[in-house]
């Protein structure tokens, strides 16, 4: 418009709008949110100040009991309750909160639990990192090498064959993931790479590229083996182990068993081979129509019926092949639910390429399978996160087993209110951060099926 | 490999017998029955030697021992000498009061919630949505234990008991919920026939007018009708026949309440944190529902002119039911599941007295499980077997 010169008798003639008015004070800004969304109408005003009444009523209370009448420093219950009768005992949370995470792990043992959290948390934080190759093998070999590693840091002892190589190659594929991570993202070049590239092999054939990365790692694998020989850790059994450790040592298992389990059981389900489709129906329908803690009572009464004599499964063990067995059964019906979402035509489709079963629902159907079950996925961990808590009841030390034990403490005898306030704030934070990053990992991988 | 192959084994029979689609899957079916035979037998095995070893016999012959330990509280009545499958019984009477009145309590609680998540008021929906993730996100066995040691068990003792309503009929206590218990009289029968007779005439007096509104497009509300009915009927046989129905008041005498009706405080510590702890999901399937209708609908109910509650009434809410049965009758059946929490406080339920008391003293662990396990499944089963009579009413409607 700008390079038509318009003539300046005609510009008298054009229409100039005034500038428009602006919106009502009552729509806009703070007082017009208020309006909007609190007092609209007179129903609606009433139920503001009834909520705010609640409010007030529910902040007040926790603030007088938690906060201006609580006591911090006392050696006893008796202390606290002559200090403050009405008041929250916070002393007994401080004195008690080591074993509310360690249970009766030893207290000079007790970083060794803490340096495989670490450990754990350095192992996937890689898979969050941009410009990082290969973060499916980095997660991969977190799930399914960690294990070994934080299976022999939490109990210790002497380490059969086994477990000797396992720990080895734990410790060499931690060392490696993070050297090829730092590689990553200072020469923008993965360790594979770099190790042809050293190597001179990266002119000759594709094929003799693998060499050079073997000869690599066993030389890797030569080299801590012989470091860690003859390093041992003092050996700590499973009736130690107890609070938010023994939680996460369940539920961890729990859940690293169920999503594998539960995909195998729900292609089951849905096989055209009705030997292996009733097997699996069966053990779904069972285990799903019982609650947990009948499961439990199952493998702690019947377990020792069922193995051979001599074999002796401790309490630990059975709780865990339970709960294994149990969440697998529920996480098929999740994953059952995302395969009958996925279109037949991508089945059609994929055979039509040639894919065989296995490659198709590897490559094609359980890609778009698992992005759209992510939210039940994370329901069902949270939900086994939470479940895990049934243990106390068959006789294990786990978070809410050490509140018991706690509240029948001859010096801290009948404190329970604090410690399960606290125990709820754990359990929430973990629960929240985890259905939250659900929602929001739900939304960055549905991006691409917006419109 | 499977689909393609399909085609051509029948064409080539030179292939080879390997990638043969039915000659595998055969292969496979019998490599898991020969692995799951071969489990089951040795487990059967190990567990005869077992109980061979331990001098104990299968059987359920055990059920009609005395069982000789004591009950809390039962709504059925029992005797230390009583059988094990009067426990069994017990336990599954137990379970099922529990289970049932906290279904009801948690539909109408969670309704109540899932209105108020989509209330416009910003307030009210996020105090809703804290109620909802707070209680999610927390164990209900730890808030099933705030609730009967942070709560009932700190109530004072039957001295010093709080009186709800001033009048000296609830009481609540350390001991429990006194209540005033009913006590029918001869001639009650009469009051409850006409209860029955009053709610047949509601449903033919709705009906009666639903048929008129479509015959003649005249609309008479059959509301006011019914609702006389339904008071108006049994409150006059009542007075009629001479009020044959007494109370029997909790009264205080010496220690403890004597007479009215008991609820334990375990009972109340594990309904309440059964319904609130599920109500925070019924309410998120109620808001589902609500929202999975589409706002179109809405709109062209407007545009007929129904008014706003004619909208709700009619339009929205059997559209949103559609959506939100299936997984409330779910959540219903994870209620009853759920109910067995009740062995960490002591009420006993089913698991409490049947898969932990009785399995201690009788040793009869296979028998036992088999059994609690048999009434899970059998109210699992019927639960989704009513399900499906459901969906299949419901999918009939669909065009």
């Amino acid at each position: 418009m700008t390079d038509i010169q318009a003539p300046s008798d005609r510009e008298l003639l054009i229409f100039k709008p005034k500038p428009s008015q602006p919106p009502p004070p009552a729509t806009t800004g703070l007082i017009g949110w208020l309006r909007m969304n609190l007092f609209s109408s007179v129903s609606n005003t009433l139920l503001t100040v009834i909520g705010f009444y609640l409010i007030y009523l529910v902040a007040s209370a926790v603030n007088h009991w938690g906060i201006e009448l609580a006591v911090w420093n006392a050696d006893t219950r008796r202390e606290c309750l002559d200090q403050s009768p009405y008041g929250a005992c916070w002393a007994g949370v401080f004195v008690w909160f080591n074993r509310f995470i360690y249970g009766r792990y030893p207290d000079l043992e007790q970083w060794r639990v803490s340096l495989t959290w670490v450990i754990f948390a350095a192992w996937m934080a890689p898979v969050w990192f941009p410009r990082v190759t290969s973060k499916v093998a980095i997660g991969l070999s977190a799930i399914l090498i960690y294990p070994f590693l934080a299976g022999y840091f939490y109990l210790g002892g002497e380490r059969n064959w086994f477990m000797e190589i396992m720990v080895s190659v734990a410790i060499l594929s931690f060392v490696l993931c993070w050297a090829h991570v730092l590689l990553c993202l200072i020469t923008g070049r993965g360790l594979g790479t770099t190790i042809i590239s050293l190597s001179g092999y990266a002119g000759k054939h594709d094929k003799t590229h693998k060499y050079p990365i073997i000869a690599f790692g066993a030389v890797g694998f030569v080299i801590v083996y012989a470091l860690i020989s003859g390093w041992t850790l003092k050996e700590i059994g499973t009736n130690n182990w107890g609070g938010l450790f023994l939680t996460l040592v369940i539920s961890g298992i729990g859940i690293a068993f169920a999503l594998p389990a539960g995909i195998v059981l729900a292609l089951g389900r849905r096989s055209k081979m009705p030997v292996i489709r009733v097997v699996c129906v069966a053990f779904i329908e069972l285990l799903r129509s019982v609650p947990l803690i009948t499961v439990l009572f199952m493998a702690t009464t019947m377990f020792p019926l069922f193995l051979p004599e001599g074999l002796v499964f401790n309490k630990l063990a059975s709780a865990i092949v339970a709960v294994c067995l149990f969440s697998a059964a529920y996480m098929a019906e999740t994953v059952r639910g995302g395969l009958q979402a996925i279109n037949k035509g991508q089945y059609e489709a994929a055979a039509a390429i040639g894919l065989g079963y296995w490659p198709m629902m590897a490559l094609i159907i359980m890609p778009q399978a698992l992005k759209l079950m992510i939210p039940n996925i994370v329901g069902s961990f949270i939900g086994l996160f939470k479940d895990t808590t049934l243990v106390s009841i068959i006789g294990l030390y786990d978070m809410l087993g050490m509140i018991k034990a706690v509240s029948q403490n001859p010096q801290w005898i009948g404190l329970h209110h604090e410690p399960l306030v606290t125990a709820a704030m754990i359990f929430f934070i973990g629960c929240f951060a985890m259905s939250k990053y659900s929602r929001h990992l739900e939304k960055k991988l549905g991006q691409g099926d917006r419109r | 490999m499977a689909v393609a192959d399909k085609g051509l084994s029948g064409a080539s029979a030179g292939s080879s017998i390997l990638n043969d689609e039915r000659y595998r899957s055969v292969f496979y079916q019998i490599v898991v029955f020969g692995l799951i035979a071969w489990t089951g037998y040795y487990l059967i095995a190990n567990t005869a030697n077992n109980l061979q070893s331990r001098g104990m016999s299968v059987g359920l012959d055990f059920l009609s021992g005395e069982a000789g330990f004591s009950i809390a509280w039962s709504l059925l009545e029992f005797k230390p000498n009583d059988s094990y499958f009067w426990v069994y019984l017990i336990g599954i009477t137990n379970t099922l009061i529990v289970s049932f009145i906290a279904i009801i309590l948690t539909t109408i609680l969670g309704f109540f919630v899932g209105i108020m998540r989509l209330s416009s008021n910003w307030l009210v929906s996020n105090l809703a949505g804290w109620y909802v993730e707070i209680l999610r996100n927390t164990p209900l066995l730890l808030q099933i234990i705030f609730w009967y040691l942070g709560v009932f068990s700190l109530l004072p003792r039957p001295k010093q008991s709080l009186d709800f309503g001033g009048a000296e009929l609830f009481f609540l206590n350390n001991r429990g919920f006194y209540m005033p218990k009913a006590v029918p009289g001869e001639l009650f029968w009469i009051t409850v026939i006409a209860i029955l007779v009053a709610i047949a005439g509601a449903i033919y007096l709705t009906h009666r007018s639903n048929r008129i509104q479509e015959a003649t497009g005249e609309y008479h509300s059959a509301f006011w009708p019914s609702l006389a009915l339904l008071i108006g009927l049994p409150l006059a046989v009542f007075f009629a026949s001479g009020s044959p129905l007494g109370f029997e008041i909790p009264a205080l005498k010496g220690f403890n309440f004597r007479g009215g009706g008991r609820i334990p405080p375990a009972m109340c510590a594990l309904l309440i944190a059964l319904v609130i702890y599920h109500s925070s999901y019924a309410g998120e399937m109620v808001r589902a529902g609500i929202m999975s209708v589409s706002h179109g609908q809405t709109e062209a109910s407007y545009s007929l002119g129904l008014k706003p509650s004619w909208t709700m009434r009619l339009v929205i809410i059997p559209q949103a039911m559609r959506a939100i049965i299936p997984p409330m009758i779910s959540l219903w059946m994870n209620v009853v599941k759920n109910s067995s929490l009740a062995i960490a406080i002591g009420y006993p339920d089913i698991v409490s007295v049947f898969m932990q008391t009785s399995l201690n003293q009788s040793g009869h662990a296979i028998e036992i499980v088999a059994m609690v396990m048999l009434f899970y499944m059998t109210v699992s089963l019927s639960i989704s077997a009513a399900l499906n009579v459901y969906n299949k009413h419901v999918q009939l409607k669909e065009r």
